[in-house]
């Protein structure tokens, strides 16, 4: 099967830019790691920290904001990638996956081979909510006062807890003045970790820090399981811009979807999502579109291979609704032609 | 405060305790690691000023890794909680020469660093670029034992170390900007040692605010 092969490929992808960093440590270039990562004075410098060095500072950084503006369009052309395809903390949690994580796993793994009557059913009654809501407000014709379609709603942001934390970490480091959440960011704690187990093999440095680092790590990520979605300030931040990353995004190919197709309500994609994102009905979903990482779990776990993540959406009107609604719902009524 | 407006815009009752709770515990970090008191340290050209280098280091480590020295060390917890993975000067790995050979002068460490939490001033030369100040432990050095040792002495650059009529060196104050090549080349303890309970080189560089405190010897 070649179910989970973009998984084995993120990890391969995180792992490479470990082994980067690492390879920068020691021989000396200046790459830099995810906190500022590039090669000697150029740096992509990690939003949260630009912002929070900033406001530490009470300066303006021409270079920083620079920085800022370029993380910026790349997260409008990519969207979240960062998320599942560098940053290592997903692994992490993956690898020791918690008590809840592990039963979801098995119900999803033989509910998509076919599963029995009992989980078949599980799955029926959770989709039945979303399918009867969907029906109520997802017909374009019924939204006459709304001139946007309902898939507009895709590209709304909601603020959640992570804006808070973000607004927490920034306030705290305007009030004390040096960048507080970098102390314990487990990201750049990951790099750090690695940096001092090469010191202790290259310097025999020994510190308590070799202990500090992964168990805040450990704290933070392992037992706080909903990190990314609910804590993770750099994921507040590349959600408030990824509404307008319209490129690669997860797209439902109706013909092929068992639901459009067959009318079976299989919300496996749903299911399998770990920002639990609906791809099928996004105006819907719990969880915004703009929070997708493009990890690609839906299109690799669905029965059908409907969900593709096209460079471009394909059809503009039939797929993803055009900015005025009126036009969207004439292109829709050509297509029905 | 910025909570209460993201309340009203739909932000649920759970996710406002989570971000609210995550707040301040984040808020109770930063209090907490600005006030617990840490000792100043010997920082690399360009970090002299505490408050601006704490404030802007992302702790990316680019500094540390250009360095053709490799005097730069990460900062330990040892060094205090909101000093870790900052950039230090460890002069037992090395010493600044300011990059005088490998980069024209031009320190590397600055002109990597992103944030300009490493920053020269205008006109910055070596000699006023005072990374710290070298203090010699007399007890513990060679030449105090009339050994004739005079490798400091010789491996100055800033004729910042003379020798009085016993052969023993001497640190001039103002000429020394805190480089380290005198502690780095000391081989007090690393290749001799005239007592026991030696704990470090016999000439160490230490940051000017420790200077008059450390004066009389760290032995």
């Amino acid at each position: 099967m070649k179910k989970g092969s973009t998984k084995t490929l993120r990890t391969v992808t995180v792992f490479l830019a470990l082994v980067l960093v690492a390879v920068g440590y020691y021989s000396h270039v200046g790459i830099g790691n995810v906190s500022s990562v590039g090669w000697g004075a150029l740096s992509l410098i990690c939003p949260v920290g630009a912002i929070e060095a900033m406001l530490a500072t009470k300066t303006f950084i021409p270079q920083v904001f620079i920085s800022l503006v370029v993380i910026v369009v790349l997260i409008v052309l990519l969207g979240k990638v960062f998320c599942s395809w560098i940053c290592p903390i997903p692994v992490f949690q993956r690898w020791f996956p918690g008590r809840k994580a592990r039963m979801s796993k098995e119900s999803i793994h033989s509910a998509s081979q076919g599963g029995d009557d009992s989980e078949k059913a599980d799955l029926a009654v959770d989709t039945e909510a979303s399918h009867v809501s969907s029906e109520t407000s997802c017909e374009p014709s019924s939204c006459g006062s709304c001139t946007t379609a309902c898939g507009k709603k895709t590209s709304e942001f909601k603020l959640d807890s992570r804006h808070a934390v973000l607004g927490g970490a920034l306030l705290s480091t305007a009030i004390f003045g040096f960048p507080v959440f970098c102390l314990v960011c487990p990201v750049g704690l990951t790099f750090a970790t690695v940096l001092l187990v090469m010191r202790l093999f290259s310097f025999g440095e020994t510190t308590w820090t070799l202990f500090l680092f992964p168990l805040i790590i450990i704290v933070e990520v392992l037992f706080f399981r909903k990190w990314c979605s609910k804590i993770c300030p750099i994921g507040a931040f590349t959600s408030l811009v990824s509404g307008l990353n319209k490129t690669f995004r997860a797209t439902v190919d109706e013909t092929k979807c068992l639901r459009t197709t067959q009318g079976v309500e299989c919300g496996i994609c749903h299911k399998v999502c770990p920002q639990n994102i609906n791809p099928q009905n996004p105006s819907e979903s719990p969880v915004t579109m703009n929070n997708c990482t493009k990890c690609r779990t839906c299109a690799d776990n669905c029965p059908a291979k409907a969900i593709s993540f096209p460079l471009f959406p394909k059809k503009p009107g039939a797929q993803v609704p055009q900015k005025s609604g009126i036009k969207g719902t004439d292109t829709l009524v050509e297509y029905a032609e | 405060m910025s909570e209460e407006r993201e309340q009203s815009a739909g932000i649920t009752r759970r996710g406002f305790a989570i971000g609210a709770g995550c707040s301040l515990a984040l808020l109770g970090l930063g209090g907490t690691a600005k006030y617990i008191a840490s000792d100043p340290k010997c920082r690399p050209p360009g970090g002299q000023e505490e408050d601006g280098l704490i404030g802007a280091c992302l702790r990316c480590e680019k500094c540390r890794e250009v360095c053709p020295n490799g005097v730069i060390a990460p900062a330990h917890l040892e060094d205090g909680f909101i000093n870790t993975r900052t950039p230090l000067m460890n002069f037992k790995l090395g010493f600044c020469d300011y990059c005088k050979e490998s980069h024209e002068g031009v320190p590397q460490c600055v002109e990597v660093c992103p944030t300009r939490a490493l920053a020269l001033p205008e006109g910055a030369t070596p000699e006023n670029v005072i990374i710290g100040k070298a203090i010699i432990t007399e007890p513990w050095c060679l030449a105090y034992g009339d050994t004739g040792c005079r490798t400091c002495v010789d491996a100055c650059k800033y004729e910042a170390l003379e020798l009085d009529e016993y052969n023993r060196p001497h640190v001039i104050y103002d000429k020394c900007n805190g480089c380290g090549e005198c502690e780095y080349v000391c081989i007090s303890m690393t290749a001799a040692s005239l007592q026991t309970g030696v704990t470090d080189r016999a000439i160490v560089v230490r940051p000017v605010e420790l200077y008059e405190e450390l004066k009389g010897g760290l032995a």
